[in-house]
């Protein structure tokens, strides 16, 4: 459920007599874990593909990656609608940006702008957990982990989501040697995006659908 | 040139009979009465070299002002009205610092000229036209030569004029003293050159086309190499004496 939840609590609208209406909010938790990991010269972002509120399952196949360039991916987790609205702005501004400056927007430079964009809502938040993934200007792996208003930061790998309670702890004990590493997941499928210097490559992990 | 005068030199929005925009035509020849600048890119940066007219022994020299810095890895010369370069560079300077803002990266040369430019041709609009350069009732009329560095192409020169064209040089020069600078420029530049060869060659152009002897206060030179800096009458004395 949504942790940003409008509404005043129900003792206090009883004491002073306030009419209330039916508790609304404008926001769901559609669930979705992400996660990015940097190397010296590749990347690797994987996210689930299950799209659920509450108990109910309501699709298992919904991507959360956005392939900007072949050098940038955000993958978002949180509230479906407002991810998606953010992935068209996002996609919009990225084509403007190669009219008005004849190349595409690199990784870092999606980063501040993904930063700015959900700055420009601090009082209204878009309800979207963000990983800006891919390779900088010197050809190196990157990943910017943000919070819901903007906040971000460089880090060698970062997860989002539902399931990043769980997640974090494993990558920050096995990611600080490099050695196979073995997540967790749960869920219907993960898509995994590998970014190299010679492009993007897609592959899916199938999961236990329970 | 000009002989046929008529009433299609008026209006800034009316072609003549012939297709010419007089009013364009005639700030371009604004630029013409301007001081001297020069540029010369080489691969290890950009060199811009003007001319500064001390017209009286009373004047102080470092209040004029013909090259100005746009952003860190910008700076330009500027020829003609003076006057109008400083909203030119003002529209400038805060795109490049909204550009840094958005992208956290510096702005493309050629992204910034481009939106100069757009401002140079905001005169045909009208008031309510929108853009904010509603309103002008002429073109600017100066010329300017815009020196940077780009992240992913290196030392980059470019040419505008009040017409908002704008096109990409090596080794450019404008104002008086341009055609006779141009003729040096292209006997004597070289791809090749290192950036204290075109400091020579941008100072010695300048000197030939300029009418008083060059001393370091009636002349300016600064460089793109990759950050913009401006050299101080110490630098500028070591470039005359390399002469």
């Amino acid at each position: 459920m949504a942790t940003l939840t409008a509404g005043v609590p129900k003792h206090a609208a009883g004491a002073a007599g306030i009419k209330q209406h039916a508790s609304w909010s404008p926001y769901d938790d559609n669930g979705g874990t992400t996660l990015a990991v940097a190397g010296a010269d590749y990347c690797i972002v994987a996210a689930s593909m299950r799209m659920s509120t509450g108990y109910s399952i309501m699709t298992r196949r919904s991507s959360k990656i956005l392939q900007l360039t072949d050098k940038c991916v955000i993958a978002s987790a949180g509230f479906q609608a407002d991810m998606k609205a953010l992935h068209k702005m996002l996609q919009s501004r990225n084509v403007t940006y190669q009219h008005s400056h004849a190349k595409p927007m690199s990784c870092p430079a999606t980063a501040q702008l993904l930063s700015n964009t959900l700055y420009h809502r601090r009082f209204f938040p878009l309800f979207t957990f963000n990983i800006c993934a891919g390779l900088d200007d010197e050809g190196k792996g990157a990943v910017y982990t943000y919070d819901a208003i903007g906040s971000y930061e460089r880090t060698g790998y970062s997860c989002q989501g539902s399931g990043k309670d769980l997640m974090q702890p494993v990558l920050d004990n096995q990611l600080k040697a490099a050695s196979p590493l073995l997540i967790p997941a749960r869920g219907d499928t993960v898509e995994i995006f590998v970014i190299t210097k010679e492009g993007v490559r897609r592959e899916e992990l199938e999961l236990k659908k329970d | 040139m000009f002989l046929t005068r008529s009433e299609y030199d008026r209006g800034v929005n009316t072609f003549s009979p012939e297709g010419r925009l007089f009013q364009v035509e005639y700030a371009i020849e604004a630029i013409k009465l301007g001081s001297t600048a020069i540029g010369v890119a080489t691969s290890e940066g950009v060199v811009l070299a003007v001319e500064k007219r001390v017209t009286s022994p009373l004047l102080e020299p470092s209040s004029i002002q013909k090259v100005a810095e746009i952003d860190d890895h910008i700076g330009c010369a500027m020829s003609g009205l003076t006057a109008d370069a400083k909203t030119l560079i003002d529209h400038a300077r805060a795109e490049t610092q909204s550009h840094r803002f958005s992208y956290n990266e510096p702005m493309p040369l050629e992204s910034c000229t481009q939106s100069l430019c757009d401002l140079a041709l905001q005169f045909g609009e009208d008031d309510d036209e929108g853009g904010g350069g509603g309103g002008m009732s002429r073109p600017f009329g100066v010329a300017l030569l815009i020196a940077g560095w780009d992240a992913d192409v290196g030392p980059v020169l470019y040419h505008t004029d009040p017409s908002g064209t704008y096109v990409k040089y090596r080794c450019m020069a404008i104002g008086s003293g341009s055609e006779g600078a141009l003729t040096a420029l292209q006997e004597h530049f070289k791809p090749e050159m290192t950036l204290a060869e075109a400091e020579v060659l941008a100072l010695s152009t300048l000197k030939q086309v300029m009418e008083e002897k060059v001393t370091a206060t009636n002349v300016d030179i600064a460089k793109v190499a990759p950050n913009y800096h401006l050299y101080s009458t110490d630098e500028v004395e070591g470039v005359i004496g390399r002469l």
